[in-house]
């Protein structure tokens, strides 16, 4: 019999082990409640972040380590939140001027402010800043690719000369590769710098500076008292970046205050949540759309009316309606909703099976009777939706969908292979770099000789030269550019080259007794505690 | 033709009216043992749910994968006795469905690893020498890296699928069945029915596949019935990080690691399907576990 036992003791195991599998984690006390000695509430805030921060170095920092490094480091210029009159406004740089065909910017620097080392800022730091970024070549070093020479003119004076028309006000506010940083500070660790950096260091000039960093885990940041812009009471002096992947713990800590942002939290309880006296949700367009681009070169996906068929077939309002809860908006075209270049007048394919048979059957297949490949990440629960749900559609019009999920590598290398052995669909978000439609435009649909992220395979002459155009008029006449950026848009349309799913909208949650919380999604889910108070 | 076979099944039971008096005390003993018989019935009710899944719901295209988007996140209700999951899809459907995936992974992976290891354990055990020592160190290497983790790293290599999980899996477990065959081929080989065989001539491979693999099919047949367990919960847990079935393709592990995502608002997504693995795998313990008791005279008289 103790055989018996023994097996019993097994299947315990196995039941511990599957149970840990299903319910044992939000049971698991947040970490900020066990291992912190309560601080003094007032004037400590605590962002619950659901990833960790890759690189903090300020010319490397490409993801989400954003987060961090937007309140530790300034730009010259920052991009407004959507809904205001200006599209930019001030940051080191007081103000700023170009010549007529947008190749020669002029900024002149605000005076008076620190690096958290104690030296100035000057035109000399702000060319040493972006020298380093271009230089070091890495994240988002090529959006400064436009720029021949940086000179100082004078202390408080720099001006960039450019190889070719660009908004470099757009770049310059850029949340990658565009902070300015103490040129002393980096000297003095020499060639280890980026690895100082990551250890818990920073040279900015923002409001905070680190105090401490565990890798992966947590991440504080302090008040610098000499910050230019000053401080007021009810400012935070001191803000914790809890590092938390689990989305339930988040939700937790949220609602029991021990932390006071966060976001990416289930859909499904953003309701609730918000209902509660002690939280408010936050919903704001995020300048980010989910597509999924068409393999226009391979049968039957060349053809273009199988293309519209197709996108005739996705249940865009139902998806939205049901499945992501409404925290989405159907996509007009792939410039996202509240980013300039964004247009309502744009055509939608709604969802219509009849039309989408009346297609096929002029394309010559009446019955379906083909199979298509959709990749997308294995992990992201919403591009599996969408596969799921498509599929589904698919099958009715005699189509069979083969949903695919990878990890991003795998998904991006067979992307990148003969297009002829590559998927015929590829889903995946896109945002921009630096805030202009051209990101949008040019990543996903411009004449690639070697595929990068025009995944679809594109190739349109006519479109390039639009969106090519309407670049360079990006800084000197955005009207302009504005129309031209649209009426490329209208091409991709019209040929049906991808699927345009959904905008996203951002939603984050924060306690109701912290003040001044405005989203920017041209900084993605970046908080700026300075603003803030309590 | 009745009349024909009948003296061929009679002499067939005469020869083995002692074996099949052993089985009918086996069959008698399992009776008694309620926990074999409860067992071997929810196993049963399980494999009569995945056979007859499409007769056995209204909804058997949701089982299959089909979106029902409008009717997502029902709670367990009359129309829906185990609720909705994230598409609308009827729970007991799924699970009945996802039955045929994780059903079939256990026995698969089963079928497999006593495919590879009792004929690899019987050579190494009856020969011995340099062919014993080189299966026994390939053993030694598979069982050298946890099996988890090794079915993770080759099921990652091959892509996730869930014939590459169930690849996976049974390259793992195999090498358990060989050193179980080989150890009791060991004693068998020196037993005198063995020598016999071979004094008056008959050639080694029939020795082997006459005289030494029946009698070691029992403590295989026993190791097999509790490994099903262990196997379709390997399984789930590579369906569970992704690397088995997968989606729409229903998979208990996948329902799992699903409804992990909504617990605290909806419970029933992740523990219906959880309870689904809990009562198989225990199942196939418990009834592995008397088939062992039964299967050895000494224990069964113990029992009694």
């Amino acid at each position: 019999m103790s055989r018996r036992s023994l097996s019993a003791l097994l299947a315990l195991t196995a039941l511990t082990l599957l149970l840990s599998l299903v319910g044992c984690r939000p049971s698991t006390p947040p970490p900020a409640a066990g291992e912190m000695p309560a601080p003094p509430k007032e004037n400590v805030a605590v962002y619950a972040h659901p990833t960790s921060f890759p690189d903090i170095d300020p010319s490397i920092s490409y993801s989400n380590d954003s987060a961090v490094v937007s309140n530790l480091y300034e730009t010259l210029v920052w991009y407004n939140p959507p809904m205001q009159p200006q599209l930019l406004r001030p940051g080191l740089a007081e103000r700023w001027e170009s010549n007529a065909d947008a190749t020669e910017w002029t900024f002149y620097l605000r005076k008076g402010v620190k690096f958290h080392d104690g030296t100035d800022l000057n035109a000399q730091a702000v060319k040493y800043s972006i020298e380093r970024t271009i230089n070091m070549g890495m994240g988002a070093s090529y959006i400064w690719d436009p720029v021949e020479e940086i000179t100082v003119v004078d202390d408080f004076t720099v001006r960039f000369q450019l190889k070719y028309p660009a908004p470099l006000d757009l770049i310059a506010a850029s949340g990658y590769g565009s902070w300015i940083f103490s040129p002393a500070c980096v000297e003095a660790q020499g060639e280890k710098a980026s690895k100082w950096f990551n250890e818990g260091h920073d040279c900015g000039s923002g409001p905070y500076t680190i105090e401490s960093y565990e890798r992966g885990r947590r991440l504080v940041i302090t008040r610098f008292d000499d910050y230019w812009g000053g401080w007021k009471p009810g400012q935070f002096n001191k803000v914790v970046f809890e590092v938390v992947e689990d989305p339930t713990v988040r939700q937790q800590m949220i609602e029991a205050g021990t932390a006071d942002v966060t976001y990416d939290l289930p859909r499904e309880n953003l309701a609730a949540l918000d209902a509660r006296p002690d939280v408010v949700v936050y919903t704001n367009p995020a300048f980010q759309n989910l597509v999924g681009l068409l393999n226009v070169r391979k049968p039957p996906l060349d053809n273009k009316l199988v293309r519209q068929a197709i996108s005739y077939a996705f249940p865009y309002d139902r998806f939205i309606q049901t499945v992501v809860s409404g925290y989405a908006v159907q996509s007009h075209g792939p410039v996202p909703l509240g980013m300039w270049g964004h247009s309502e007048k744009l055509f939608q394919y709604t969802y219509d099976l009849d039309k989408a048979r009346e297609l096929l059957a002029q394309a010559g297949y009446p019955n379906g009777g083909f199979k298509l490949v959709m990749t997308h990440v294995a992990g992201d629960l919403d591009e599996r939706q969408v596969g799921e749900v498509w599929k589904a559609e698919l099958a009715k019009l005699g189509i069979d969908l083969e949903v695919r999920g990878m990890s991003w590598e795998a998904q991006w290398d067979l992307g990148k292979s003969d297009p002829m052995q590559a998927q015929d669909i590829f889903v995946m978000y896109w945002w921009p770099d630096y805030v202009s439609p051209y990101s949008f435009l040019y990543s996903m649909f411009h004449c690639e000789e070697e595929t990068l992220f025009n995944l679809g395979y594109y190739c349109n002459p006519r479109y390039d030269e639009l969106i090519d155009r309407g670049n360079e008029l990006s800084g000197s006449n955005r009207a302009e550019a504005e129309r031209l950026f649209i009426e490329a848009q209208q091409i991709l349309v019209d040929e049906a080259v991808s699927l345009f799913f959904y905008d996203l909208v951002n939603t984050h949650a924060v306690r109701a007794d912290i003040k001044g919380y405005v989203d920017n999604p041209a900084y993605p889910h970046v908080v700026f505690f300075y603003e803030l108070s309590r | 033709m009745t009349t024909l076979l009948r003296p061929f099944l009679e002499r067939w039971i005469r020869e083995r009216r002692s074996q099949l008096e052993e089985y009918r005390l086996m069959l008698r003993a399992f009776g008694r043992d309620w926990l074999a018989v409860a067992s071997l019935a929810i196993i049963l009710l399980f494999v009569f749910g995945a056979v007859f899944a499409p007769w056995l719901t209204p909804y058997p295209e949701q089982g299959r994968g089909e979106p029902n988007v409008l009717e997502k996140f029902l709670p367990p209700s009359w129309q829906h006795p185990l609720g909705t999951d994230n598409l609308g899809r009827d729970v007991l459907a799924r699970i009945l469905f996802g039955g045929r995936t994780s059903l079939s992974i256990g026995f698969l992976v089963v079928i497999i690893a006593v495919a590879i290891g009792t004929p690899l354990g019987a050579l190494a055990g009856y020969f011995g020498g340099w062919l014993d020592e080189a299966i026994m160190r390939l053993t030694d290497i598979f069982l050298a890296f946890p099996s988890l983790l090794l079915a993770i790293a080759i099921a990652a290599a091959l892509g996730p699928s869930f014939t590459n999980a169930m690849i996976a899996v049974a390259l793992t477990w195999w090498p358990w069945y060989t050193r179980l065959v080989r150890a009791q081929t060991l004693s068998l080989r020196e037993r005198s029915f063995v020598e016999a065989a071979r004094g008056i001539g008959v050639r080694e491979g029939t020795v082997i596949l006459r005289h030494i693999l029946p009698n070691v099919m029992t403590p295989v047949l026993v190791q097999a019935t509790m490994d099903i367990g262990s196997a379709i919960l390997t399984g789930a847990a590579m369906s569970f990080i992704g690397l088995g079935a997968q989606p729409p393709t229903p998979d208990w592990g996948e329902m799992v690691n699903l409804g992990r995502i909504y617990f605290i608002n909806h419970p029933w997504l992740a523990t219906f399907p959880g309870l689904a693995i809990f009562l198989v795998s225990l199942s196939f313990n418990l009834l592995g576990d008397s088939i062992r008791d039964i299967a050895d005279p000494r224990t069964r008289r113990a029992a009694r």
